[in-house]
């Protein structure tokens, strides 16, 4: 694993940090609301749309989110998520821009195009990118389940009356696919092995 | 490395380290095995970005939930009232019902009133020694129907007085509305006396006549000695005579 990079945000109003890791969905309205406006704003500007805003922000969000739970926000400065998730988002729109289906955009804002500082560090955005890739392998009955009780945070009685079913049929599923993705970790993990 | 299966409780210690659902002692005692025991680290680790994998999942779908919402907002701020979308969906809701009040036939309006699909039987870890019917009543129970019957028939065709099997096939045909396909089944159910599920399944098949608008089967049944379903029986009847 790389070196662990702190990113300093003022948590002296730490309520945000929290729902952030409990994945309240108050918190992550409240984030949308009060930060996205800024966003769109800037990608709008800059040859893109409402759409486009709305793909790199929850790139920013998932990104802030990925620090949260990795104990990486630490307090101390009067910077508020808002300019983190605005350098992030604008950094990703500007990737958009700068591909190569993109050439002819103009960018009217690029004051920071040269000092493109990575809020995102690659073990972030690598980690990101295998999770996505480990969630994939989940069918929809296992999503349908793991979902509830790992993000939205229900318990198994709460799942189990939702679906109609016994709390022990809930509780066995749930096993059931975290063993399967276990073994396709394991899997992989194998063949990684054999390869080196 | 890890290697080998994971049994339930160690998994579900290792989620309640993980999810931080532990008492203090519990942590301080789950440390010391982990300060000790390098595959239980890495099993730790493992289950921990397993969990984070889907709580990803997640996030990114109430992510666009969010902005799915921000949109319609957006949209509706511009080009439709609220009142007027909200009256187009009451008018929708009542034709509809007037629709089906009209059109549907009064055999099938019964049905579609008494019908309860059966629930299922406890997917619980006393019943993995058989996997492939565990898995297929995970599916029958999320309302994957043609996936579990498709795993169940296999298991038929090797045991084919299997009433188990037999009862859940049709089951699951009745609930893609498939009597054609649920009712010889059910008959062979509910002909045999010695069936945990015979009641069942002649409840099962009396509501299959009805749909089908085959009253004199229906009545053939007698279900008069039903211990459970008489009642309702003998009022289907009745408001299929009048």
């Amino acid at each position: 694993m790389g070196q662990r990079i702190s990113i300093t945000l003022s948590t002296s109003d730490s309520s945000w940090v929290d729902g952030l890791r409990r994945n309240d969905p108050a918190a992550m309205r409240g984030l949308y609301k009060a930060h996205f406006p800024a966003v769109r704003q800037y990608v709008l500007q800059n040859s893109g749309t409402v759409s486009d805003a709305q793909d790199v922000f929850q790139e920013a969000v998932i990104i802030l989110w990925m620090n949260a739970k990795q104990g990486r926000l630490s307090t101390g400065t009067e910077n508020g998520p808002g300019g983190f998730l605005f350098r992030v988002a604008k950094n990703k729109w500007l990737d958009v821009v700068r591909s190569a289906a993109h050439k002819h955009m103009k960018v009217v804002h690029n004051d920071q195009v040269l000092e493109h500082r990575s809020d995102a560090p690659d073990d972030i955005e690598e980690r990101i990118t295998r999770l996505r890739g480990v969630y994939e392998k989940l069918d929809d009955k296992c999503r349908t389940i793991l979902d509830q009780y790992y993000y939205e945070r229900k318990d198994l009685a709460t799942i189990a009356a939702g679906m109609g079913v016994e709390e022990d049929s809930i509780r066995t599923i749930k096993y059931r696919c975290m063993m399967k993705l276990r073994a396709f970790r394991t899997a992989i993990s194998g063949e990684e092995s054999e390869a080196s | 490395m890890i290697h080998g299966t994971l049994d339930r409780p160690t998994f579900e210690a290792i989620e309640a380290y993980v999810l931080e659902r532990m008492t203090p002692e519990e942590r301080t005692a789950f440390e010391q095995r982990l300060a000790g025991d390098a595959s239980l680290r890495a099993e730790v680790e493992l289950e921990r970005e397993n969990i984070e994998a889907v709580e990803l999942g997640g996030l990114s779908r109430m992510l666009m939930g969010i902005a799915q919402e921000e949109r319609d907002e957006e949209r509706m701020a511009v080009n439709w009232p609220r009142v007027l979308k909200y009256a187009a969906m009451v008018a929708a809701i009542v034709t509809g019902a007037i629709w089906w009040m009209v059109r549907t036939p009064l055999n099938e309006r019964l049905y579609a009133e008494h019908f309860t699909p059966d629930p299922g039987l406890p997917v619980t870890m006393g019943i993995t020694d058989d996997p492939a019917f565990a898995d297929a009543m995970v599916a029958y129970k999320l309302g994957d129907l043609a996936e579990a019957r498709t795993k169940w028939e296999p298991l038929l065709a090797s045991a084919p007085t299997n009433d188990t099997l037999r009862y859940y096939i049709a089951s699951a045909w009745l609930g893609e509305k498939n009597t054609a396909k649920a009712v010889p089944l059910l008959s062979t159910v509910a002909n045999e006396p010695g069936s945990a599920f015979r009641d069942r399944a002649r409840w099962y098949l009396f509501l299959a006549h009805v749909r089908d608008g085959d009253i004199n089967a229906a009545r053939a049944l007698e279900m008069d000695s039903d211990p459970v379903h008489a009642d309702r029986a003998r009022i289907i009847l009745e408001q299929l005579r009048d």
